[in-house]
Order: structure tokens, then C-alpha cells, then sequence
């Protein structure tokens, strides 16, 4: 017995080791898939860029901001109206990359958590006393709070300018405008520097498909992203959350009405590190390579091909929807309803099927050993 | 034949096989409750989420407040201590079994084969005399140490070894596993960037030869243990087992678990040598064989049988309902199919005004963990329950007159997602029970 135990042990090691070098010879053109690459390109053409180019953008935010101080008029305030929107956009870039120095700085809910509390913004400003970093105020800073802050809401361009120079909380609205941004500034330079000084090289050494490596960040944080615009963006203004009744006032960017650019953008981006394309659109090793490599199917085409027509169709239904986003809402209630359905179409592929065909572990806890 | 194997199972064996069973269960069981609470999953999985799955005519396990929590797992650190040392034996060892399973009826989110063995295990020590020798109940209550028992003690713990192994390979006679080689398939390449091995894991031979090297050792495996010949040769093949499947997945303590515990196929010389190195009483004179009054032994007997026949028929029972039991899930659990499928779904759940059919569209995450809903979204009975806590809620805010739906994605296996349960049914209306769950949807439609 314990000679067939042996027999059958030697011959599974000989056939396996054959077969081995039977399948080498075949193709040996094929590459393993290199998850390091995958990582590289995404920190150093994509993730890092993205935070330089939103640094820029909150730069030139700051600078407007500074000369429209300097002289309050129309024409200042425009021109930071445009560096906002430049900023805001270029953020849409970055949020989906919540995770590490980002997560630590909780980057995303900072700068982001619409609709704002036009209340609190208008208390603290009367009070002027208040501290930005408080859970209180979460809803009273960032780009929602700007875009209220710049626009207003049923305000002329002069009305606007006059909170800043003959409003009796004149004073302390340019100290909270002037805070707001640059404390968005400085979070966003914080972020980048650990990038750049310690984070790069934690992130690309990371390459297992555990829940917390990066590309199980990568995936999960892509999907809370999209999350966001189905739910969100679009979900709540829609009705979704609220029997049918809809909210138009709950965009995102409502005062500005940059809305749908910002959506638009925000999928754009997903689409983007899906493929793992820089800023520019120059194409790296991305999730659709890897899906390719491991040959992963979808109902009998290819995973690859079914998220990528899906990203097609969400943009197709997106650009079938009249400007503005709230405007459509009341008026045009069909054709942004099907744009969220084919996002939450898109969610179901990037949220089950992804992860799934690449063995992303989704939890820390034990799974089932035989 | 069967008078031979009659004589031999109730023949007098050496009792150092139950020893040495029992400080290593003990011993494994102290560390495994201590690593899971040093993880801080305690917090994670019994304090954190608002809300729990219990299972089907357990819905009486709630969860207990965060003292009372760490107090179950404080009983079992010091019951798994009290076992491995022989002290308060049966009491220690009820403790034990009481504690983890109450915990495991919790949340069937947490349900994992090994945990079932867990709690089978220490049920079954419950009643064996492990605890006859080398214990610090022969000390405390000046007892003379037992040297020799019947061997039919020991075959009901390797029984239930052996069960474990052979289901699990029974259920790895699949379609999937064998012919596709799947989970593997995907899990494999996952791993490409081990150390060593890693550049191996992507390619298609290998997902075959662990598929079928697996299914082969689980199936024979047992028949090689029982078997004193071959029982080293075995051995040797479960250290290689375990520690691979240790390595390249995400299990825990089970590997270690199976090592261990695999050791009491090994015969009573070796075990009496382990025993050898721990201080031994010196009046051992006067030892004698283990005895227990007759109608005790007959009850004990009959129990055995029970708990182990009814083992034998649970793994079968998915063959009572229709549709695909990997997509289904009916008959699922408590069957040792582990590692056989990646399942992942998404689901939307919907709370509907029954009079004007106006919806609002729930958020997951305001009632579930991102692990309750991961595993939620893949299994009915889960699907059903989670229907019932939205209800509840929207109850309490003061709507009546609703009904909960969704809209359930699954891919099984690398299939690609597809609609899992009928999205036009009042899911919180459904009960839940034994009989076919027929608004799961056909995995083929």
C-alpha cells in the first residue's frame, strides 16, 4: 500500500512537472500578467498626476480668490467662478482615490459632502466664530459650500459681489471664503506630498488580492465612487430615496449648475481608471487587461467587452439629458431616470462581476478552509 | 468480518490517544479564541452591526451587550484552558460547546464549515473520558488515572474526522470543480504574486491538478488513516494538504485544527510516547480500565449512533429541492462544501407604497456591514430575513401599508451576473422554511 501511496505521489509530481514544460513550450510569448506594472502605471501615470493637476487647479483657485480680494468686482468674481469649476472638475478626478493618505484625510467627504447647510454656512458666517474641522461643518465647507458661497442662490452677479463689500457680514464671508479654500488647498498638497514621499512605494509593493491591497482598494473605492453618482449625483435629486417625490435642490454644484458636467466628468473618470488612462488619455495597464488576461466572461462575451459597452451606454443615456441636471429632473424625468439605470447596470458589473472574476478577497475575516 | 471489526471496536485500547486528543483541542481552541479576539472581530462581528441573521428556528440567539459578548468569549478562553488541562472536564467542555455555539448562532453571515466542526467536536467530547488521565481532575479529587478504555470511544472521534474528509470530497464531484476546474481557476491566478510559487498559480494545469489532487485526497484519505500501515504515509499527505491550502488562501486556524487533531489515527504507541514527556503521577499502580454503568453506555451508544447517522444523511438533503444547489443554496450549509464556488451578487432592495406603488431605494450600508451584505446578497434564506429587518424599520417610522422587493444580481463561478430572485415579489411577505424557495430564479433562465 504504502508502495502505490508512493508510486502515486512520484508520478503526479513527474506528470505535473511535464506538463510544465509542455505548456511553456507552447506559449512562450505569453507573459504572466505583472500586477506590479498594473500598480505602477496606475500611482505614477495616473493617481499622482491626478492630485498635481487638482493641486494646480486649487492653486489658481487661491490666486483668483486673492486678486478678486484685492478689487471686488464682477470681473474678479467671474473669473473665480471659472478657476472653482476648473477646481471642482479636477477634483472628480481624484475622488475615487480614497484610500491611504486620502482615507486619512477622509479627502472625499471634506470636500464633497452635498447638498450643503446653507444654515450652518450663513451662522457661522454671522457668528464668525467657528471651526471648519468640526463633524458640524463637514456640510459647510468644500466645493458645496463654495459653489453657494460664489453663486447663491436667485442672486445677480452684483448681488453676489455686494455680500463681500457692503453686506454687513462682508468681513467675515471673505474670511470664510478665504478659509474654506484654502483649507481645501492645504489638504490636498498634504495628500500628495505623502504620495510622493511614502505612499508610492506602499502602494505599488502592495500586489496581493486581499480587502486591503491596492488593487482591492483600488476596486472597492472605484465602486464607492460610482456609488456616489448613482445614489447621489443622481439617485436623491431623482426621487429614489423619497417615494417619487424628486429633489431638485439636492445636486450636486446646484447653485452653479454644473451638475451634469460634474456627473459626466465623475464617470468619465471611472471609465478612465477602469482602462488605467492617464489624464491625457494615454493608455496603461488597466482593469481591462487584466480581465483580458485572466479571459474573464460575462454571460457569453467577454467581461472586458460587457463593462466597456456598459460605459459606452451610460454615456450615451448622460448625454441624453438637456442641461441643466435639475432643470431635467422636473422636466425630463424619463431620460435621466434610464441614465440611472444603466448606472446602477454598470455598478452590478464593477461591484459583483469584477471582483469576482478577479479573486479580489472582500473581507478580513477567515473564509471556509477544507 | 463484521464480528472482527465488532471485536475490535469494543476491544481495550490505551486511553493516550484520548489524552493527547484533548490537550491538542484544548490547546487549538484556547489560541483560535484568542487570535479571533486579539483581531478585535468580536467588535467587528457580534458588537458592530445593528442587525442579524439567525438561523432558521434559532431566531431566539440574539445578540448579547458588548460585556456580556466578551464574556462568552472569556468562557471559552478559559473552558478551552480547563480542557486542555483536564480540569472540571465534562463541566469545562459543556461550557465550551454552549459558549461558541451560541456564538456561532448568531449571525449565520460568520457560518463557516470549520466552526460547525467546532461545535460538533466539543459537543461529542462532552461525553467522551478524555479527561481520565493525565488531568488535574485525577488530582484534585484524588481519582486513580484510567489506563485502558474501550476503542469505541476513540472511533467516534475519528468518525467524525473522517466524515468531514469524505463529504468534502463527495462534494467536490461536480461538473465545476472536476471538468472546469473552477473556483480554482479564478483563485489561483489571483495569488500570482506570491513569493516563489506565485509565477506557477497563473497557469491552467496547475488549477486542475490542485482540483483533482484535492478531490482525490478527500475522498481517500480516510481509508488511508484507518489503516495502520498507511496511517504515517497519510499523515504526511495532510501536513502537505493543509499547509498548502494554509498558504494560499485566507482560512485561519483550520489547517492547523485538522493537522492536529489528525494525529489520533496514529497508533497508542506513539501517542503514549508523547505522553511520556509530561510529568506522570507516581501511583499508577491500581490503573484500570474505564467503566461506565450499563444503561449509561447504552444511552451513550444509541446517542453516538444518532449523531453521526444523522451526519451521514444532512449533506444529502439538497437533493430534495430542484434548480442548481450552488446557485440555490437549499441544502447548503452544514455539509463540509467548502472552497467550491466564487459567488459574488449585488442587490437593490426597494421599500414599495402598496397604494400609490411609489418606491424609495434603500442604502445597504444604513443596515448592513459591507460583510453582511456581501454574503447576504449571494444567499435566499439571507435575502428574506434582510427584507423582514427593512420592513420592521419602515414599520416603526410609521409606514403600514408596504411591501420590501429587489433587484438581485449573482455571478456563481465566473458565470457573469445574472438576475438572482424574482424582482416583482413581496420578499418581507415570504416566510421562510424547509419547503422550495421557488421566487429564486432559474440559474439557466
Amino acid at each position: 500500500m504504502r508502495k502505490i501511496i508512493a508510486l502515486i505521489f512520484i508520478s503526479s509530481l513527474v506528470l505535473s512537472v511535464s506538463c510544465k514544460k509542455k505548456k511553456e513550450e507552447e506559449e512562450e510569448q505569453k507573459d504572466d500578467f505583472n500586477k506590479s506594472e498594473l500598480l505602477v502605471n496606475y500611482s505614477s501615470n495616473i493617481i499622482i498626476p491626478s492630485y498635481q493637476d487638482h493641486l494646480v487647479k486649487l492653486d489658481s483657485l487661491v490666486a483668483s480668490q486673492q486678486r478678486f480680494i484685492l478689487n471686488k468686482s464682477i470681473t474678479t468674481l467671474t473669473d473665480m467662478r471659472q478657476k472653482f469649476v476648473d477646481a471642482y472638475l479636477s477634483f472628480q478626478n481624484v475622488s475615487a482615490f480614497e484610500f491611504g493618505p486620502a482615507e486619512t484625510a477622509l479627502y472625499r467627504s471634506n470636500s464633497n459632502t452635498f447638498p450643503c447647510d446653507t444654515p450652518q454656512i450663513n451662522s457661522n458666517i454671522s457668528s464668525g466664530s467657528y471651526d471648519l474641522n468640526a463633524a458640524a461643518n463637514m456640510d459647510a465647507k468644500g466645493f458645496p459650500a463654495l459653489d453657494y458661497l460664489l453663486y447663491g442662490k436667485n442672486r445677480t452677479d452684483q448681488q453676489i459681489v455686494d455680500l463681500y463689500t457692503t453686506d454687513i457680514n462682508a468681513t467675515t464671508r471673505t474670511n470664510y471664503l478665504t478659509q474654506v479654500i484654502s483649507s481645501q488647498r492645504s489638504s490636498a498638497s498634504t495628500i500628495l506630498q505623502t504620495w510622493n514621499n511614502s505612499y508610492k512605494s506602499t502602494f505599488d509593493a502592495s500586489t496581493s488580492s486581499d480587502i486591503g491591497s491596492s488593487i482591492g482598494l483600488l476596486i472597492n473605492q472605484l465602486n464607492q465612487d460610482l456609488e456616489i453618482s448613482k445614489n447621489y449625483r443622481i439617485g436623491v435629486p431623482l426621487g429614489k430615496k423619497t417615494l417619487g417625490v424628486i429633489l431638485p435642490d439636492k445636486c450636486e454644484a446646484y447653485y452653479s449648475k454644473k451638475s451634469l458636467e460634474l456627473v459626466k466628468k465623475n464617470i468619465l473618470t471611472c471609465e478612465r481608471i477602469y482602462f488605467g488612462n492617464s489624464l491625457s488619455g494615454a493608455s496603461g495597464k488597466g482593469f481591462d487587461d487584466y480581465l483580458d488576461f485572466l479571459n474573464a466572461q460575462y454571460n457569453g462575451v467577454s467581461l472586458n467587452s460587457a463593462i466597456t459597452n456598459q460605459f459606452n451606454v451610460v454615456k450615451t443615456k448622460l448625454n441624453a439629458v438637456p442641461e441643466t441636471l435639475d432643470n431635467s429632473i422636473v422636466s425630463n424625468y424619463a431620460a435621466v431616470d434610464a441614465a440611472y439605470i444603466e448606472v446602477q447596470r454598470l455598478v452590478v458589473l464593477l461591484k459583483a462581476d469584477m471582483p469576482s472574476a478577479l479573486g479580489i478577497v472582500i473581507t478580513y475575516q477567515d473564509t471556509d478552509g477544507d | 468480518m463484521i464480528e472482527k471489526i465488532k471485536k475490535s471496536l469494543f476491544s481495550e485500547v490505551s486511553i493516550a490517544p484520548l489524552v493527547v486528543f484533548r490537550i491538542a483541542f484544548g490547546a487549538l481552541m484556547f489560541l483560535s479564541t484568542l487570535r479571533f479576539i486579539l483581531k478585535g472581530w468580536v467588535y467587528d462581528l457580534y458588537i458592530k452591526p445593528a442587525h442579524y441573521f439567525p438561523f432558521y428556528g434559532f431566531e431566539w440567539v440574539k445578540p448579547l451587550p458588548e460585556f456580556w459578548t466578551y464574556t462568552l468569549f472569556a468562557i471559552m478562553l478559559i473552558a478551552s484552558l480547563f480542557i486542555m488541562f483536564g480540569l472540571f472536564y465534562h463541566l469545562s467542555s459543556l461550557f465550551f460547546f454552549a459558549a461558541f455555539t451560541y456564538v456561532e448562532l448568531i449571525d449565520k453571515t460568520n457560518y463557516l464549515n470549520h466552526y460547525y466542526f467546532v461545535s460538533l467536536v466539543s459537543f461529542l467530547i462532552i461525553f467522551l473520558p478524555l479527561a481520565k488521565a493525565y488531568s488535574l481532575d485525577n488530582l484534585l479529587f484524588k481519582r486513580k488515572a484510567i489506563e485502558k478504555v474501550s476503542n469505541a470511544w476513540i472511533w467516534v472521534i475519528k468518525s467524525q474526522v473522517l466524515i468531514v474528509y469524505f463529504f468534502a470530497g463527495i462534494a467536490k464531484l461536480n461538473y465545476d470543480w472536476l471538468i472546469e476546474a473552477l473556483p480554482l481557476k479564478i483563485w489561483l491566478p489571483a495569488q500570482s504574486d506570491m513569493p516563489i510559487v506565485g509565477g506557477a498559480l497563473d497557469e491552467l494545469w496547475l488549477a486542475y491538478f490542485f482540483s483533482w489532487f484535492g478531490c482525490i485526497y478527500d475522498l481517500f484519505i480516510p481509508f488511508f488513516l484507518v489503516r495502520r500501515k498507511t496511517v504515517f504515509w497519510a499523515y504526511f499527505f495532510v501536513v502537505i494538504f493543509h499547509v498548502a491550502t494554509r498558504i494560499l488562501f485566507n482560512i485561519g486556524m483550520f489547517p492547523f485544527i485538522m493537522i492536529a487533531l489528525t494525529v489520533i489515527f496514529f497508533p497508542e504507541s506513539f501517542h503514549k510516547r508523547l505522553l511520556s514527556f509530561l510529568p506522570k503521577r507516581k501511583s499508577i499502580e491500581g490503573a484500570s480500565t474505564y467503566l461506565i454503568s450499563l444503561p449509561l453506555k447504552r444511552m451513550l451508544k444509541y446517542g453516538f449512533v444518532v449523531f453521526i447517522v444523522v451526519q451521514l444523511i444532512l449533506p444529502f438533503r439538497y437533493a430534495l429541492y430542484p434548480g442548481k444547489l450552488f446557485w440555490t443554496e437549499q441544502g447548503f450549509r452544514f455539509s463540509w462544501r467548502v472552497m467550491l464556488m466564487e459567488k459574488a451578487g449585488t442587490s437593490f432592495f426597494y421599500v414599495q407604497d402598496k397604494s400609490t406603488g411609489k418606491e424609495i431605494e434603500i442604502s445597504n450600508c444604513d443596515y448592513l456591514t459591507a460583510f453582511q451584505e456581501k454574503m447576504m446578497s449571494t444567499q435566499p434564506d439571507m435575502i428574506l430575513q434582510y427584507a423582514k429587518i427593512i420592513k420592521s424599520d419602515y414599520e416603526k417610522k410609521g409606514m403600514k401599508n408596504i411591501i420590501v422587493r429587489a433587484d438581485s444580481y449573482v455571478t456563481l463561478n465566473g458565470s457573469g451576473s445574472r438576475r438572482f430572485v424574482r424582482n416583482d415579489v413581496d420578499l418581507a411577505s415570504i416566510e421562510d422554511g424547509f419547503s422550495n424557495k421557488d421566487w429564486i430564479l432559474d440559474f439557466n433562465e
